[in-house]
């Protein structure tokens, strides 16, 4: 419903019939929940700025706990006018107020015309409003409403035993968050950063380079409130507010925990690289933050004393440094580690892991140990190759028996004569995770052919039992 | 770090002395050019590769700290060149350090994926290699260069199909090598003869392997081509890769039984000759 609606007398929650009977002209739009819901969100985020303490009150309003965040605006009547200023500049109809609790702002932003209700003042600002501003089902105003109990004010005096036995304890509960005797917590919509540095601008900056520089700058004074309490960062976070009230948030994860201010810097100038066409400076940023979502204890490494055979602890941050910078500009999910896996199926015995989430000491073994669980056989050469494909790749071969090793094959247009050829290694599938049951048990034969090529082909299928046509595979090479 | 103090003295003597040199000068010319030369020896540290032929050949080993380049001597032989690449990158790690791989995603359907367990078995522990997938080549090189610039990456490979990196970048990939000290090594899946700034080429062929005592398989064998030197003499050599010792070996020409065959035992020679 615009104004323009709103001066023809119509009202919220009227039947469309009876509007249209009133103003046959009417234009109708349907209502739009997730859009709105997603403006919502939008200006919430937008709120940001007020207080990180932002909760969501769907499905019209927002909930700001500006405790100790009101002296930075000027004052709490100023940050709310503002904030209406700014949201009105948007073009965003909107009413505010500030009140001791929750409940009573709600109602007096709703119902009331004060935008400020002085502290202690609940009551006296609330006795005039409908009882409807008590945040209540419309079912119990009304019911309220046939008994004659029209104002809060007709409410807040009467013994509470009966109120309670006819109307439910839901009223109560709401007088009291409303008159601050119980009480009621704002649940944030984004996690509380524990560390936050944000810096300002009278006048927008737009350039990448200065909002670089900013970011360093603000990264020098996280890393010190960081060191005090002896944490490092494990999930960092830019907020670019723009002019216009946009918010660009950019996260970026670490492998360890880190507060050194350089690299703090060097990882968002590596992310923004990337998704630098992603945020449109538009106007430019009045307002950057950078906060640490996630932190961990981090003690100050001591430099090492000799070389110990060990990597120095400098070396080491250095390569999760690396490994946190490559992330930042390709996605954590890019940078892997090779782990092993307790599986016999050749494509499945290692899994690449994100090596920012694999810890160092977590089941770290001894190198000869690794080879042997990755390869249950011991052999003069690798009985593993060092390629394998992804979809093994179909091969004509042939085989002077049909359960024997490959005499020749062709892969990829040319022919191979084998060599020697040593098997097979029979792998059959795991049971349980084939859902089908088709899975063939295969044969696995490390082959040379006679130009040096050695080659890991493997027959699908057991001649005569599971199939009567065997397909063969080149599944790997060897170095 | 002691060269540099006296060479600052001798700068500015020779700085003196413009037109004609004395014979004081002379000296403190030639004094100062062992100092250059002793630097830049010292500089460049070499990674022995177990071979005395080629370890002559490359000036004492493989210089680390700088960029090679190995590529295949026909496609067939990706397998074999990506073993001589992981060879050297378990050469390199030997005192320490992280192996950083670097493929570009389409090379995974041409060439096959790295395959964990078989790297393990070559000698390349898995927790000290770091895999990087990156969607294009450009942000392949880039990757490169920074990991090469990481005092704790001990070899970077990266993958690269044929022509690409021109130049301009292997020129910066060679200074970035430089600064961080560690083997930059590029692996090719085609033949490439471009011009680049790398140290060295190498063109790797599978060559036919030994035989073990019993007629099966022995030890992998290449044929190692360094094509390009900037130091010194090209060559061919013939290697097996040890994965039991991790080192290189001298390949056999040719796989004949080593020893005869007992004069009076006709039946399985080859099962006696293994006893």
């Amino acid at each position: 419903m615009n104004d323009a609606a709103q001066r023809l007398g119509l009202r919220l929650g009227m039947p469309l019939a009876d509007a249209r009977a009133m103003h046959p002209a009417l234009a109708v739009a349907a209502s739009e929940t997730a859009a709105d819901r997603r403006l919502l969100d939008a200006v919430a985020d937008w709120c940001d700025r007020y207080t990180p303490l932002v909760g969501l009150d769907a499905p019209d309003g927002l909930m700001l706990d500006i405790t100790g965040c009101a002296h930075l605006f000027g004052g709490e009547s100023a940050m709310g006018r503002d904030l209406l200023a700014r949201l009105t500049a948007e073009g965003l109809h909107a009413r505010a107020a500030v009140a001791d609790t929750a409940g009573c702002a709600w109602g007096v932003a709703r119902y009331g015309d004060a935008s400020l209700v002085p502290p202690q003042q609940m009551r006296a600002a609330l006795a005039p409003l409908p009882a409807a501003a008590l945040r209540l089902a419309p079912e119990t105003v009304e019911a309220l409403a046939e008994v004659g109990l029209k104002r809060v004010g007709d409410l807040v005096d009467l013994p509470r035993a009966p109120l309670a036995a006819r109307f439910g304890e839901i009223l109560l509960r709401r007088l009291d968050q409303a008159l601050g005797l119980e009480d009621e917590p704002i649940t944030p919509r984004l996690p509380l950063p524990s560390y936050v540095a944000e810096q300002r601008f009278p006048d927008p900056i737009g350039l990448e380079r200065d909002v670089l520089a900013t970011i360093a700058r603000l990264a020098e004074r996280l890393g010190a409130a960081m060191e005090r309490r002896q944490d490092g960062a494990r999930l960092l976070q830019v907020a670019l507010f723009r002019t216009d009230n946009k918010v660009y948030r950019i996260e970026v994860g670490t492998g360890a925990p880190l507060r050194e201010p350089s690299r703090i810097a060097r990882l968002f100038a590596d992310r923004l690289a990337t998704i630098g066409d992603a945020c449109d400076p538009g106007f430019g940023y009045d307002m950057v933050r950078l906060a640490a979502l996630v932190t961990e204890r981090s003690e100050p490494a001591q430099a090492a004393l000799a070389h110990t055979g060990h990597a120095a602890p400098d070396e080491d941050a250095e390569l999760w440094h690396l490994i946190d910078r490559l992330g930042a500009r390709f996605g954590p999910r890019r940078v892997t580690r090779l782990v092993p896996q307790d599986t016999h199926i050749p494509e499945f015995a290692v899994a690449a892991v994100p090596a920012a989430r694999t810890t160092e000491d977590g089941g770290r073994t001894t190198e000869d140990a690794d080879a042997s669980v990755l390869c249950p056989l011991s052999s003069v050469v690798c009985a593993r190759p060092i390629r394998l494909f992804e979809r093994p790749e179909p091969v004509e071969a042939i085989a002077e028996v049909p359960d024997g090793p490959p005499a020749r094959f062709r892969w990829r247009r040319v022919l191979h004569e084998v060599a020697i050829a040593e098997g097979p290694e029979r792998i059959a599938m795991e049971w349980w995770r084939d859902d089908t049951g088709q899975a063939l048990t295969r044969d696995y034969f490390r082959v040379e052919s006679r130009d040096g090529l050695r080659a890991w082909l493997y027959r699908e299928g057991l001649f005569g039992r599971e199939t009567a046509q065997p397909r063969w595979f080149l599944h790997g090479l060897f170095g | 770090m002691s060269a540099a103090k006296p060479s600052a003295a001798h700068l500015s003597a020779v700085g003196l002395s413009t037109a004609e040199p004395s014979a004081g000068s002379r000296e403190t010319l030639n004094a100062l050019r062992r100092v250059v030369a002793g630097a830049s020896r010292s500089g460049e540290a070499r990674l022995g590769l177990g071979v005395a032929s080629l370890d002559r050949a490359l000036g004492g080993g493989l210089a680390k700290g700088a960029l090679h380049e190995i590529g295949p001597a026909a496609p067939r032989d990706g397998g074999a060149a990506t073993g001589f690449a992981i060879a050297l990158a378990v050469l390199a790690l030997r005192e320490g350090r992280q192996a950083i791989w670097i493929r570009p995603d389409f090379i995974a359907a041409e060439a096959g994926e790295l395959y964990g367990p078989g790297l393990a078995l070559m000698g390349l522990s898995l927790q000290r290699l770091v895999v990087l997938e990156v969607p294009r080549v450009r942000d392949g090189l880039w990757a490169m260069e920074e990991a090469l610039q990481c005092r704790a990456a001990g070899a970077v490979v990266t993958e690269l199909m044929g022509e690409d990196a021109d130049l301009t970048a292997t020129r910066r990939l060679a200074l970035a090598a430089g600064a961080g000290g560690g083997l930059g090594l590029i692996l090719r899946h085609r033949p490439c003869r471009a011009a680049n700034a790398a140290m060295t080429r190498w063109e790797v062929a599978s060559a036919a392997g030994e035989r073990d005592g019993f007629g099966g398989l022995g030890l992998p064998a290449f044929t190692i081509s360094l094509v390009k030197n900037r130091h010194g003499p090209t060559g061919q050599w013939r290697l097996s890769w040890d994965h039991h010792e991790r080192a290189f070996v001298t390949a056999p020409a040719l796989s004949l039984p080593v020893a005869a065959t007992a004069f009076d035992r006709s039946s399985r020679p080859q099962l006696a000759r293994a006893g």
